[in-house]
């Protein structure tokens, strides 16, 4: 097994004490840091999206996948010489006004940030008008916006509407989910995306901004 | 118990049940009493009609904090959830009411226990002797003594529950696997083992409650939390504790747990559950016929809904009779149009005429 694929294989166990040694063992093999991003965290983390879409794993061994890349990215940081090459672009996610779960948008936010993107957590209970001011940056690529209960799709719908309308619109992608989101329900409030798991999220934003 | 065959007469209202804050509900002129009915299938007996959920009567007092900061006062003292819920448990953490939900959350953010290995340094055990059960149970004297209905109590916040609530949702899942802080969760679901059969014995002693239904949610609506064998090794040992003290008190435990939890029945199992109702996600007609015979399930008629007509309750009412009258189950409410009397009245005739045939 190659170092790359035993980090594969830490991070995919969600291994975070044994990742920042290998990536440290890796980088002074002489391995591109590059390679050791994609090949040994990001397809990793690709591996556990999958896993966990089937119910192979479930919340907590992605969490803890998750942990364990970010340990490595860590490391990995230094060396690859400056963020604009560690990210693929900028995600902002939050809940919508009125609503405070944060488990979905979590699990979101990991799996993007190990999709490669940078992430800003707008956090839960958030305004319209917040996420049109962050989604502002010409940075972003991605707005996720996260609503759990029925009560609160008609925020999710006025966050929609206000990105909608935002100048630089044509710039990132609106992606919305939570338990009572339906693609019926994202396709009625112009959202671009609905994703029913975190995983799925994370595929489908990567394939938004790489193709 | 003789099969006493269908009449007519039985669907008249002879009278209404205590109104403890959820409304009274009609009780029909029926040869035995919900009670009755709804003890045959504790029993292992073949009741007159499949039992219907509110022939149990469930108790969340305000003597619990828990009830208070949740928002889930229901006993005999006037609460409103709107103006009194929320507020500190009885470890003290704090919950926000959330009027959409109807419903209480920790706030994310501000957890009381930072680090989940160190939750002995922020965590003080309530002692439920300093409460006053007598003055408690002397108010809900009334719902007490009715003999119309099962009696019990709720406790609200269980194993995995009071874990997420202490450290937030995120951290308590993964100290659910992590080898550093599993030993943390091992001593304070240890704790929490012998803790909570103090509350139960209480609602024994004064309430003498015959069902007790204990709240851990496991799952989301696509998948459980955690897998079966996390379960096992992090919840089952401590859940068993907690039911063999119930059933010594000869009370039933019914676990309440949200979530597309089927594949962590077996779990369920093995701790020595009695009762579990279930989301109408879960494969009901899977679990009957697997598991049927190790515990009672709960299922209910599927597409009810507040719009729907007296001939389309009568219709999903009848099907669901059909599936399931050879089966220990109990019909649980999958939505509050459950409770409407329509479909109350369509499931108590359908299942009598299944079970007992008609005098007609």
């Amino acid at each position: 097994m190659s170092k790359i694929e035993e980090i594969a294989s830490a991070v995919e166990r969600g291994k975070a004490k044994l990742v920042p040694g290998l990536v440290e063992e890796a980088l002074d093999e002489g391995a591109d840091p590059v390679e050791i991003l994609n090949k040994g965290m990001i397809d990793a983390m690709s591996v556990v999206g999958e896993k966990f879409k089937n119910n192979e794993i479930f919340v907590p061994e992605m969490l803890v996948a998750a942990r364990a890349m970010k340990k490595g990215v860590e490391v990995l940081k230094p060396n690859l010489g400056g963020s604009s090459d560690v990210s693929i672009g900028k995600a902002v996610i939050g809940t919508v006004q009125g609503d405070l779960h944060d488990i979905g948008k979590n699990l979101v936010c990991l799996m993007i940030e190990s999709a490669g993107f940078e992430v800003q957590d707008l956090g839960v209970d958030v305004p319209a008008e917040k996420f049109v001011e962050a989604a502002a940056d010409p940075a972003v690529k991605i707005v996720g916006v996260s609503a759990l209960l029925t009560t609160t799709m008609p925020a999710m719908k006025a966050t929609v509407e206000a990105l909608n309308a935002a100048p630089n619109r044509a710039d990132f992608k609106v992606m919305v989910g939570g338990a009572p989101i339906t693609q019926a329900f994202a396709d009625e409030i112009g959202a671009d995306a609905y994703t029913p798991d975190a995983a799925t999220a994370a595929s489908v934003a990567k394939a938004f901004v790489v193709g | 118990m003789d099969r006493i065959p269908f009449r007519k007469e039985e669907l008249e209202i002879v009278g209404q049940t205590i109104n403890m804050g959820r409304g009274s509900f009609p009780l029909l002129n029926t040869p035995i009493t919900p009670r009755e009915n709804f003890l045959m299938l504790l029993r292992g007996e073949d009741p007159l009609w499949i039992p219907f959920t509110r022939d149990v009567i469930s108790v969340t007092p305000a003597i619990v904090k828990d009830n208070i900061a949740r928002g889930f006062v229901y006993d005999a003292t006037p609460f409103d959830a709107n103006t009194e819920g929320g507020g500190p448990d009885m470890f003290g953490v704090e919950w926000e009411w959330v009027p959409q939900v109807r419903g209480s959350m920790v706030r994310p953010g501000n957890p009381k226990v930072p680090d989940v290995e160190e939750w002995e340094k922020y965590i003080e055990f309530p002692d439920p002797d300093s409460w006053d059960w007598a003055a408690s149970a002397e108010k809900n004297r009334a719902l007490i003594e009715q003999k119309d209905l099962v009696f019990g109590a709720t406790i609200l916040n269980g194993l995995f529950e009071r874990l997420i609530s202490f450290c937030e949702m995120s951290e308590a899942l993964v100290a659910m696997i992590d080898e550093d802080e599993q030993e943390a969760v091992h001593r304070l679901f240890d704790k929490l083992a012998d803790f909570y059969p103090k509350i139960i014995r209480k609602y024994k002693e004064y309430y003498h409650i015959e069902i007790l239904t204990f709240h851990d949610d496991w799952g989301s609506q696509r998948a459980p939390f955690f897998s079966l064998d996390t379960v096992r090794e992090m919840l089952v040992p401590y859940l068993k504790r907690i039911v063999d003290a119930t059933h010594e008190l000869g009370v039933i435990f019914e676990l309440h747990s949200c979530g597309k939890n089927e594949m962590l029945v077996p779990a369920m199992i093995e701790a020595g559950v009695d009762m579990w109702n279930g989301q109408p996600m879960n494969d009901k007609k899977m679990l009957v016929d697997k598991y049927g015979s190790q515990m009672i399930f709960g299922a209910a008629p599927e597409g009810i809904n507040n719009d729907s007509s007296v001939e389309e309750v009568r219709e999903s009412c009848r099907k669901f009779v059909e599936k399931f009258k050879d089966y220990r189950i109990y019909c649980g409410a999958a939505s509050d149009a459950m409770f409407a009397p329509k479909v109350k009245e369509s499931l108590y005739e359908f299942s009598r005429i299944a079970k007992c045939g008609t005098a007609e």
